[in-house]
């Protein structure tokens, strides 16, 4: 059996504090780890709770209305290239593509429309006729 | 009598065929005027100077109104069945025996056809939507639908 390694390196450990290395390493006791853990999930719970309140205290809109200036928000502005920005997302657009697509349908339909008209006329006038001559309709219709 | 074309296909009737016939009729128009814009436009190149717009003998005028009609006709029904006209409103030509009418027996129906229009008009009254001509040529006139 051939073993492949990987030309790739692997990657860099994750920063970690001595702290951090001292929980994991109580995480992994025997007995009392379990309590750790546990007590890292709820931890985790209670600081997104207490994150998403503060989030909903927070009014966002009023504190960019009051803190951000007109002045910097317009340099932003001007930093962006707006007429280039368009010109890209125009010539992601394929619109002779669309317009091609959209023409040949319309085409389509109206000549489908003229086609059944021109049959139903057909069979107006046929009908017209045989009424006239007396004929049985639908005769006309059949194949030699 | 063995046919090889669809037999399921219904003939056209009359109006259906006389709106592919106007239809023709413009095209055909428009070759004659095409023709007569080169002819102008040939005696500009060769005579620059002392250019007119040429003036045309009836005669002339019907001889090469006849021929174009003709050859556009039976080139149209002799390669695929259909005119421009046709086209438009889903109809084909078909022959007695075959899905294409022979070149010899197209150039005579269209003959008939530009010398007696009106025989179109007996596709109201026949019972199985024929023309004069298609009664004296065995041809018929079918509705073309996609599948």
């Amino acid at each position: 059996m051939t073993l492949v390694h990987s030309p790739v390196p692997d990657p860099a450990p994750p920063p970690s504090s001595l702290l951090l290395d001292a929980y994991r390493t109580c995480e992994s006791l025997p007995v009392v780890g379990g309590l750790f853990t546990r007590g890292k999930h709820e931890a985790q719970a209670l600081l997104a709770l207490i994150v998403a309140a503060v989030i909903d205290e927070l009014d966002l809109t009023a504190i960019v209305r009051d803190r951000l200036h007109a002045e910097a928000i317009e340099a932003v502005i001007a930093r962006i290239d707006l007429v280039g920005l368009a010109n890209e997302v125009i010539d992601g657009v394929d619109l002779p593509a669309i317009i091609r697509a959209s023409s040949t349908s319309i085409t389509a339909d109206v000549m489908t429309d003229v086609r059944t008209q021109g049959e139903r006329a057909d069979d107006a006038v046929s009908g017209f006729v045989d009424r006239v001559l007396g004929r049985r309709q639908g005769l006309r219709d059949r194949q030699p | 009598m063995t046919v090889s074309h669809d037999t399921t296909a219904r003939p056209a009737g009359v109006v259906s065929r006389s709106v592919a016939a106007l239809i023709d009729l413009c095209v055909v128009s428009a070759l004659l005027a095409l023709l007569y814009l080169g002819l102008a436009l040939a005696g500009l190149a060769l005579n620059p100077g002392s250019f007119r717009f040429p003036a045309l003998a009836v005669v002339f005028t019907g001889a090469v109104g006849f021929g174009a009609a003709v050859l556009y006709l039976a080139s149209c029904w002799s390669v695929s069945g259909c005119t421009v006209g046709a086209v438009a409103m889903g109809l084909r030509v078909v022959g007695r025996r075959s899905a294409r009418m022979k070149p010899p027996v197209a150039l005579l129906r269209a003959a008939a056809c530009v010398v007696f229009p009106l025989g179109l008009a007996w596709v109201a009254l026949d019972r199985r939507r024929r023309s004069l001509q298609d009664i004296l040529f065995g041809s018929q006139v079918i509705y073309v639908r996609p599948s």
